[in-house]
Formats: C-alpha cells, sequence, structure tokens
C-alpha cells in the first residue's frame, strides 16, 4: 500500500480510508469487508455441517439451526460474494477501459458503506432477540408470522445493503459507458470489464424488484399492511415471484463477473488471444437477457400449470447454450495455447469442469417434469453450490491472486496458493458432491436433523469431512495474504506477462492511474504493443493536469444515519427518537452535499513532470 | 467487426444447438401433455375447516380403482396423517395450507407441491408398487419442519 510506504500513522491511515473516493482503495475496502462476511458466512456454514455430521445430532438448537442456516445464505449471497466481485470490479475496470477513476467516486465511496452498515446491521440480531429464521429467501407468510426482530434485521439490513449494490451498479454502467480511453471500443473492451457491464445492467432492473418486496415485508411486519398474509386477504405468492424476479438474475449478477475473470486469466495463462471474443459477448449479453424470463423456475412446483411451466422451463434450458458456447471457448483458447500453471491458471482449470457438472444439474433441474422429484432436495443445494462455489466463489479466488499484485504491488506466494486450490477445491467436491446423492435419496433441504437407518449417514459424514478441508483451504489463504503484506516484497506492473491496460502502468497505480491518457489500437491493447511496438502504450494525449475528487466524509455520515434510523424504525415506541437521529443525519449529509461547492483539484502538469518514471509498468 | 472463420462456424453450431433445444422441449411441453401440479382454485385460509373439500379431509373413492385424498396441511402436521391406498389405484392429492408455504412431497416418486396458505394445488399419481411411503414436508416452514411428514401404505 502506498500510504504504508510512507510511514503515515495509523490514525492518518484510517481517515483516509474513511473519506476515500479513490477507486483502488475502496476496492481494497471492499475486499476487506467482503472477505470477513466470508468468513462469517464460512463460520456459519461449518455448523450447519458439525450439525448433520451424525444423525439425530443436538449440536445446535432447531431455533439456532433455522437462524444459522439463514444467515449463511443472506451473508454468503450479499455480505461476501457481492462485495468481493465489488473489490474486483472496482481495481480492474477503471483500469482496464484507461480511466482515471469511476465516473462517480462520491457515489462509488456511499455504496461500499451502505454495503457495509447493512451487512453489520443484519449481524447485529445475533445479539438483539435473536437472528432472521425465516430461510434466506423469507417465503411469506412464514416471515411475516416469525417471531423477534429477526426477519426485521434482515428486510432493514438488506434494503440498506441494496441501496449501495444499486449505486455500485449504476455507477459501473455510466463508467464504462462514458469514460474509455481512445480507442476503446466496446468491441475491443476486456472481457470482464463486458461482464462489469452487463451484471451493472442487471442489478440495475433486478435490485427494485428486491427493493419493492423487502419494503412490502417491512410494511407488513412492522406497520400492519397485508401485502402477504392470506388470513387478510394479501397474497403469499407474490412475495415468491417479486423475490425470484430479482433472485434469478442475481444469480447471473453472480457468475457473469466471475466468467469476466476466467476470459482474463485463460488468455493471459495461455499466451493467446481469447477464442470467440465476439461471441463471448453475444453469449454474455444473451444470458442477461434469457436470465430475467427464468424466475418461475423456482416455482415449478406451487401449481401455476402446464403451460407457465413449460414457457419457464423452455426459456431455462436456453440458457445452457449461450453458457455451454462460453465452456468451449475457454476450452479452445486453451487449446494449442503455451499454457503456464500459475495458481490463477488452476483455478481456472478447476473452475471449467466443476462449472460444466453444475450447468448439467441445472438443466436437470429445468426441466419441469424431472423437477418434482429434486425440488427442495439436497440435490438442489448441491446444485446451486456447484454453479456458485465452482463458478463465482472459484472466479473471486482465481481473480484475486490474478489483480492482488494491482491492488498491493506484492505477490501471494504461489505455493500457498497451489495449497490453498487443491484442499478447498478437494474438500468441495467431497462436501457437495455427495449431497446430489443424498438429494435423490428423498432428504429435504433445511432440515435440522436428520434420521438414523435411512441410509443417509454415510454421505452426510463425508460431506461435513469436506467442508473441514475447505475451512483448512481458507485458513492457509487468509495466511498466505497476511505475511505476503507483512514481507511486503514489491514486483513490477507487470508481474503476468498480461494483456490489457491495466497492466501497463505501475503496480500500485498511481492515485491518478494514468499520466497520459493511452490510446488503444485492438483488443489487448498491451498484447498489441508488445508484440508490434516498443511494449509501453503510446499516449493519447499531451501531458496536462489531470483533475481529481476531493475526499469526503458524507458518504458514511448518509450510511451511518441510515442504519441509526433502521434500529428506530424496527423498535419504534421510545425508540422513534434513534429514527429522528438516523434521518437527519441522512437528510442532512443530502442537503449538505448540495449546497457544498466541492470542485476537487488539479494536479499540475509540473508535479506530473517531477514524479519519477514514465507511468508505465517498468 | 472481423470474425474468424471458425468462430463463425462456431456461432452457427451454437445457434442450431438453441433452435434444436428449443423445439425439443417445446414438443415435450405442448404435445406430449405433461401435467404438472395445479389446481388454480383458491380457499379462504381462515375457513378451510368449513369449506368443502377440505371439511372432510381423508380418502374418498370416486370411481374404479380412482381415488381423492383430501389433505389439510398445518404446522408441524398433515390431516390425515395415516392413510392406506389399494394397490393399482390413481389418486387425486388435493391439498391446502392454514398458515405457511409447506411442502407435500412423497419419497420415491414425482409427486411434489408446494402447499400456499389461500390457494389449493393438486396432482395426480398411480401407485404401481406396494410399500410405505413416506409423506414429507420440503418447504422450510419453522422450527418443527423436520418432524412434518405422514405415512402413506399402498396394499
Amino acid at each position: 500500500m502506498s500510504t504504508t510506504a510512507r510511514k503515515a500513522g495509523f490514525g492518518s491511515v484510517l481517515w483516509d480510508y474513511l473519506t476515500t473516493v479513490d477507486h483502488k482503495k475502496i476496492a481494497i475496502l471492499y475486499l476487506i469487508g467482503g472477505f470477513f462476511f466470508f468468513i462469517l458466512g464460512g463460520l456459519e456454514a461449518m455448523l450447519i455441517r458439525i450439525q448433520l455430521i451424525v444423525p439425530d445430532n443436538d449440536f445446535l438448537s432447531a431455533q439456532f439451526y433455522n437462524e444459522v442456516l439463514t444467515m449463511h445464505g443472506t451473508t454468503m449471497i450479499f455480505l461476501a460474494a457481492m462485495p468481493l466481485l465489488f473489490a474486483l470490479m472496482n481495481i480492474a475496470v477503471p483500469l482496464q477501459i484507461g480511466a482515471r477513476d469511476v465516473a462517480f467516486p462520491f457515489v462509488n465511496s456511499l455504496g461500499f458503506w451502505l454495503f457495509f452498515f447493512g451487512g453489520v446491521m443484519l449481524n447485529v440480531s445475533w445479539f438483539v432477540t435473536g437472528a432472521p429464521d425465516a430461510g434466506w429467501t423469507s417465503y411469506a407468510p412464514l416471515s411475516i408470522f416469525s417471531e423477534g426482530h429477526g426477519v426485521d434485521f434482515y428486510s432493514i439490513g438488506l434494503q440498506i445493503a441494496g441501496f449501495g449494490t444499486l449505486m455500485a451498479g449504476i455507477n459501473f454502467i455510466v463508467t464504462i459507458v462514458n469514460m474509455r480511453a481512445p480507442g476503446m471500443t466496446y468491441m475491443r473492451m476486456p472481457l470482464f470489464t463486458w461482464t462489469t457491464l452487463i451484471a451493472s445492467v442487471l442489478i440495475l432492473f433486478a435490485f427494485p424488484a428486491l427493493t419493492v418486496g423487502l419494503f412490502q415485508l417491512t410494511f407488513d411486519r412492522l406497520f400492519g399492511a397485508n401485502f402477504f398474509n392470506p388470513e387478510l386477504g394479501g397474497n403469499a405468492i407474490i412475495w415468491e415471484h417479486l423475490f425470484w424476479i430479482f433472485g434469478h438474475p442475481e444469480v447471473y449478477i453472480l457468475i457473469l463477473p466471475a466468467f469476466g475473470v476466467f476470459s482474463e486469466v485463460i488468455p493471459t495463462f495461455a499466451k493467446k488471444r481469447l477464442f470467440g471474443y465476439s461471441s463471448m459477448v453475444f453469449a454474455t449479453v444473451l444470458i442477461a437477457f434469457f436470465g430475467f424470463m427464468v424466475w418461475a423456475h423456482h416455482m415449478f412446483t406451487v401449481g401455476l400449470g402446464p403451460i407457465a411451466n413449460s414457457i419457464f422451463a423452455v426459456a431455462t434450458m436456453a440458457i445452457a447454450v449461450p453458457t455451454g458456447i462460453k465452456i468451449f471457448n475457454w476450452l479452445f483458447t486453451l487449446w494449442g495455447g503455451s499454457i503456464r500453471l500459475t495458481s490463477p491458471m488452476v483455478f481456472a482449470l478447476g473452475f471449467i469442469p466443476t462449472f460444466t457438472i453444475g450447468g448439467m444439474t441445472g438443466v436437470m433441474l429445468a426441466s419441469a417434469a424431472a423437477d418434482y422429484q429434486y425440488h427442495d432436495s439436497y440435490f438442489v443445494v448441491a446444485h446451486f453450490h456447484y454453479v456458485i462455489v465452482g463458478g463465482t466463489v472459484l472466479g473471486i479466488f482465481a481473480g484475486l491472486i490474478y489483480w492482488w499484485p494491482k491492488m498491493f504491488g506484492t505477490l501471494l506466494n504461489e505455493k500457498l496458493n497451489h495449497w490453498f486450490f487443491w484442499l478447498f477445491f478437494i474438500g468441495f467436491h467431497l462436501t457437495f458432491f455427495f449431497q446430489h446423492f443424498l438429494g435423490l435419496m428423498g432428504m429435504p433441504r433445511r432440515y435440522w436433523v436428520f434420521g438414523e437407518g435411512q441410509g443417509l449417514d454415510t454421505f452426510n459424514f463425508i460431506s461435513t469431512i469436506g467442508a473441514f478441508l475447505m475451512a483448512v483451504g481458507t485458513i492457509v489463504f487468509v495466511y498466505n495474504m497476511v505475511m505476503t503484506q507483512v514481507k511486503g516484497k514489491k514486483v513490477s506492473g507487470d508481474p503476468w506477462d498480461a494483456r490489457t491496460l491495466e497492466w501497463a502502468i505501475p503496480s500500485p497505480p498511481p492515485f491518478y492511474n494514468f499520466k497520459q491518457l493511452p490510446l488503444v489500437r485492438g483488443l489487448d491493447p498491451l498484447w498489441i504493443e508488445k508484440t508490434e511496438g516498443n511494449g509501453k502504450m503510446q499516449p493519447a494525449e499531451p501531458l496536462g493536469d489531470i483533475h481529481m475528487p476531493n475526499n469526503s466524509f458524507v458518504p458514511f455520515v448518509m450510511s451511518l444515519g441510515l442504519f441509526i434510523a433502521g434500529f428506530g424504525v424496527m423498535f419504534q415506541g421510545s425508540y422513534w427518537f434513534l429514527a429522528a437521529i438516523g434521518f437527519g443525519l441522512f437528510f442532512g449529509s443530502m442537503i449538505y452535499r448540495s449546497f457544498k461547492d466541492d470542485l476537487g483539484y488539479h494536479i499540475h502538469k509540473e508535479d506530473l513532470e517531477d514524479e519519477k518514471g514514465d507511468g508505465s509498468n517498468g | 467487426m472481423h470474425m474468424h472463420k471458425l468462430e463463425k462456424v462456431w456461432l452457427i453450431i451454437g445457434v442450431i444447438t438453441l433452435i434444436a433445444f428449443l423445439t425439443t422441449v417445446g414438443i415435450q411441453a405442448f404435445a406430449s401433455g405433461h401435467a404438472p401440479p395445479s389446481d388454480l382454485t383458491k380457499v379462504d385460509p381462515e375457513k378451510v375447516d368449513e369449506t368443502p373439500p377440505f371439511n372432510e379431509p381423508g380418502l374418498k373413492k370416486v370411481g374404479e380403482n380412482e381415488y381423492e385424498l383430501v389433505m389439510v396441511l398445518q404446522s408441524f402436521g398433515f390431516t390425515p396423517n395415516k392413510v392406506e391406498i389399494p394397490h393399482g389405484s390413481t389418486v387425486k392429492f388435493i391439498v391446502t395450507s392454514k398458515d405457511v408455504v409447506h411442502g407435500f412431497e412423497i419419497a420415491g416418486t414425482r409427486v411434489n407441491m408446494m402447499v400456499t396458505p389461500g390457494h389449493v394445488n393438486s396432482m395426480t399419481y398411480t401407485f404401481e408398487e406396494k410399500g410405505e411411503y413416506l409423506i414429507l414436508c420440503n418447504e422450510y416452514c419453522g422450527i418443527g419442519h423436520h418432524m412434518m411428514s405422514a405415512e402413506l401404505e399402498v396394499k
């Protein structure tokens, strides 16, 4: 980190991070926040697996088990996977398109702090009346009848975190559309940028459905509305529709950026142009488009009728085609390449078969007629862990290792990375492969205990052993991250001999990224300069003043305001004053921000000339 | 936008697969008469016990080897919770829930329905094999979810 190099005090580093609007520092914040919740969700997963290690276990109470399984799902999706993807997007996308920052640096910071406070809010529930216990899907009317404040924490916490996600999505759309360097046409954008753009569009259209659903849930629970209570004329099925209209695009929001990561990693380490670049782009767009038409495949057994079920089954299966195109494109990229088995590449190679298995079980589940045998069994649990862990999580780790030098200027220990991969990968397959069979044998999901003598013992035991291997792997990785930063051995700006723009500048990049905006001459711009030019990007503009935004503490205060207000709204009565304080802070900050002329500052040309180096990766 | 010849071939293969896929599934869905659980009728969840057919839950004979089984689900049990069905008969299951969303799964068969309060769901199945079947709730419904089951015997 450049800040530690200047030997700044802890207080000033902390203040710097609390107020930063720099996309590279926000990426680090997302990484720390996301990884913290990843560990938390992992611990919850371990509790679930320990509970299910033997039949009729009473390691956890039934109520606590329900809270743990709800929080495991909610935490992993909303507070771990998405922020970790945002960490990768923040570090890579502005650099890949040759921009100096995202379009709205202030909103970027606000997005992070909203996510952070939303996540903290959700987890405060452990200490106040108990965590949410209605499943991560919170099907009404169970979520309406759930006692205590658990589900209130769910609805308000996710609402706050969801605002953050929406803002991040809008920010990336505007950044990618408006801020590409000269020559960076759409069809020259790296695939990770493409998938970020498409995932952001999905966020823009999918999250409002969740926002609406959560508002209705909040009003049902706290203010006596009856949207979902059938006894008073509400309709419980509407929640399922709203949740899955959001929830299904959400899984593509998770997987598309991971596809993007592998589309960066595989060409780099196969030393070949990505096979079928244009078909990759179209496949991504097609997956996103179909992703909005398939939500009811989560509801095949609700009784929507044969026509609705068939249409949703057809649409779901159609998604397998563009996804299959992508899988074969990666294989063709590998074919004949000079492959280097670095750890990001090993993750990519592990991803391909794992994700394909998840895709196959996906087509099985999509077939409505066959789904009646799998619905709500462990088969479904195995399927979505194969796609989310085997796709998104492996992608996040590949991307994290790959872009780690860009974030911190250091390189993670390759040997430990390989240890991490094998422990995690073997553990993963042990845990989830056998859950397919558990499901086919009839074990329903979300069961606190299972009975003895039903043939479920062995597979559940193996599954728990696998979970421990994954935990050990993760510990190795955390150790690796800490030790790498303690040693702090710096590497060059292009340690992987890579192809895209972010590797054309030093690691970590200067806070203004590019001294002069680069001229992009084609796909894989740095590789073109390496093979046809002098290995350095040609500037597209003369050296001049650079306009930079000022740091701001307002995003933190705004998010803190909503966090405090959430408690007031939840507990009501004599706690209404908290809502007054919270909303006061929130709207006060907005007014302050609106009336303050914050024009940023300029880095002057003379200061840029004084800096060492020419801004290239050397 | 320049496309390599192999890329073009590959895209054409992809599109053909897509069309083949859609046609196959379309024929399966519409021409082969696939019948998922579906009833589309509604019921007031507060008045389940007074509304026919749920005022008399249980097995009813409606024809030669044809039965109707009316069941009411409630946290955390089925009414009735023990049923005997003659071998080889066709049973139409008619179910509803009094409180939250439950599941109705007969392990080892394709009978699997979501049971939503306020809605009726139904499905038909022919029991060709004798034996004891387990009816499970597979839709997470709260603290006693894992205990919610009923027995069905085919003799």
